[in-house]
């Protein structure tokens, strides 16, 4: 068990018997009275959301999870398929409990995943990433009203906003929550 | 360092000294650092130690509000007077509009009752306002009760939900999970925060007055309700304000509950349980009818320069200092 006001983002609890991640977290103090945490969580298996509102001091039930590694091997449109890179166990995991991750990860590399009673809860994707430039639209050459720059297609399908230098082929670095382009990498 | 932030913040302070002396009022300084405070049991406080090596120590409190020092200043005939003073709370989360040291605005004004103060905060802002300040400052406020507010966001008529059975039952409908059987008041708040406090217009302020008198504070009480209001100002709660209670019996009631209460919330974990002034119930038999409002000042120079954070209103915001 533990406090509500502990609870953060990626917290793993049980609520009726079911594994929820916390995906939302705000603390709310009432002018005059109890502190409260308003939660919204998620279902990994079943995608259904719950909005919770606790009070800090309650106490809730957390789930002891695991931590393992695991190779993205591809997806079908439906589920991703990955890969216990220590067991070799194959596990699919429905692609709409993670909207966008299939723009985010890339094929063959390896995930640190939230695993739970052999589900996969939560896939941990670094914050910054770098990513091949599949696909670049040719600079307009005089525009500067967009702060000259352009998009590219990375090599999971990403469209990335960045500066008009930026080529085909190239390797750039992006900030995965804000999808956002930080840097251009060498080699 | 910001220098605009500390600009605008040095503007928006003469703006407001400017705005009371011409009306009257007299700007005092009470202290910070105080040996007892008033019981708020969901208020955590900062507590400190006094010491002499001769002649021992003692336990001092930072204080959550200066409201304990102003009234008394208020019983021995200050007449109107308006204090910005250093506030402290513990416990609440960084971020966005918290702040453990923050700077607080009160003014009283004697022989207002809760509607004068309302006109009086309406030309408050408008003439201390910053070049730029926006509209959901400067709007004509709409004014609701707390009953009404509910209603329109819940369909919910407080006046038929007085028992908590009921009242916990109609949040069940509205989809909220309580886990255990609670007080009134708490269940009044998660109806408050999920339905109504997010739904308020964000382009006008919004002053909801008539606060539930389950909600136990030293504002004078009628009928279900008490005279109360706040005042939310984008979206965000701005300032507080009381019709004064001023029965000595209802005030050392008011205390002796909810001193309980901070005992039960604070007595196993480390907490801070302040000394309790016992003598401050007999200073407001001789507080003269008052209104006192107290506005949060980070939130307001949050919201006049169109900040959505009020660590970029202070030029060393708590959460990154040292060892945060």
């Amino acid at each position: 068990m533990i406090k509500a006001g502990q609870i953060d983002k990626g917290t793993a609890l049980l609520i009726k018997g079911q594994p929820f991640i916390c995906v939302e977290r705000e603390f709310v103090n009432p002018g005059k009275g109890s502190a409260f945490v308003r939660l919204k969580l998620k279902s990994p298996t079943t995608g259904q959301v719950l909005q919770e509102t606790i009070k800090s001091q309650d106490s809730v039930e957390d789930i002891n999870v695991e931590t393992m590694d695991y190779q993205y091997m591809y997806n079908d449109g439906e589920s991703f398929h990955m890969m216990n890179v220590d067991t070799y166990d194959q596990f699919e995991v429905p692609m709409s409990n993670f909207e966008g991750y299939e723009l985010l990860m890339k094929d063959g590399e390896t995930y640190r995943c939230t695993v739970y009673n052999d589900e996969i809860l939560d896939i941990q994707i670094p914050s910054k990433v770098v990513y091949l430039v599949a696909e670049a639209e040719e600079a307009i050459k005089g525009d500067t009203v967009q702060g000259a720059t352009k998009f590219v297609t990375t090599e999971t399908g990403l469209r990335v906003r960045v500066p008009i230098f930026i080529k085909q082929g190239e390797k750039i670095r992006v900030n995965t929550e804000t999808r956002e382009y930080l840097e251009r990498v060498n080699g | 360092m910001d220098r605009q932030t500390a600009i605008s913040r040095s503007r928006l302070y003469a703006n407001i000294r400017s705005f009371f002396s011409d009306r009257g009022y007299l700007e005092v300084e009470t202290p910070t650092l105080s040996p007892d405070l008033i019981p708020e049991a969901t208020i955590d406080n900062f507590g400190t130690t006094f010491v002499n090596e001769f002649a021992g120590s003692r336990e001092m409190y930072l204080i959550p509000s200066p409201e304990i020092f102003i009234k008394k200043l208020l019983a021995d005939g200050s007449g109107s007077v308006f204090e910005i003073s250093k506030c402290f709370r513990n416990c609440e989360q960084l971020g966005r509009i918290h702040n453990p040291e923050f700077t607080m605005l009160e003014y009283y004004s004697v022989g207002f009752d809760e509607k004068d103060s309302i006109a009086l905060t309406q030309e408050f802002l408008r003439a201390t306002a910053l070049e730029g300040c926006p509209s959901c400052v400067l709007e004509d406020f709409e004014v609701l009760t707390v009953r009404e507010a509910v209603l329109r966001y819940t369909g919910l008529d407080l006046d038929g939900l007085q028992r908590p059975a009921d009242l916990r039952a109609a949040a069940q409908k509205l989809g909220l999970i309580i886990p255990g059987p609670e007080s009134w008041d708490d269940t009044f708040n998660r109806i408050f925060i999920n339905f109504v406090e997010t739904a308020l217009p964000k382009d006008h302020p919004v002053c909801l007055t008539d606060y539930p008198k389950q909600i136990e504070c030293l504002a004078e009480a009628e009928g279900n309700y008490r005279r109360r209001w706040e005042l939310y100002a984008g979206g965000i709660e701005l300032a507080n304000c009381y019709l004064e209670e001023r029965d000595p019996d209802i005030a050392a009631d008011y205390y002796r509950r909810e001193y309980q209460k901070l005992l039960a919330l604070r007595s196993d974990n480390g907490k801070t349980i302040p000394d309790i002034d016992d003598s401050f119930c007999d200073v407001l038999a001789r507080l003269p009818e008052c209104s006192g409002v107290a506005m949060g000042l980070d939130r307001l120079l949050m919201l006049e320069t169109g900040r959505k954070d009020m660590d970029d209103v202070l030029l060393f915001p708590f959460s990154r200092m040292a060892g945060n």
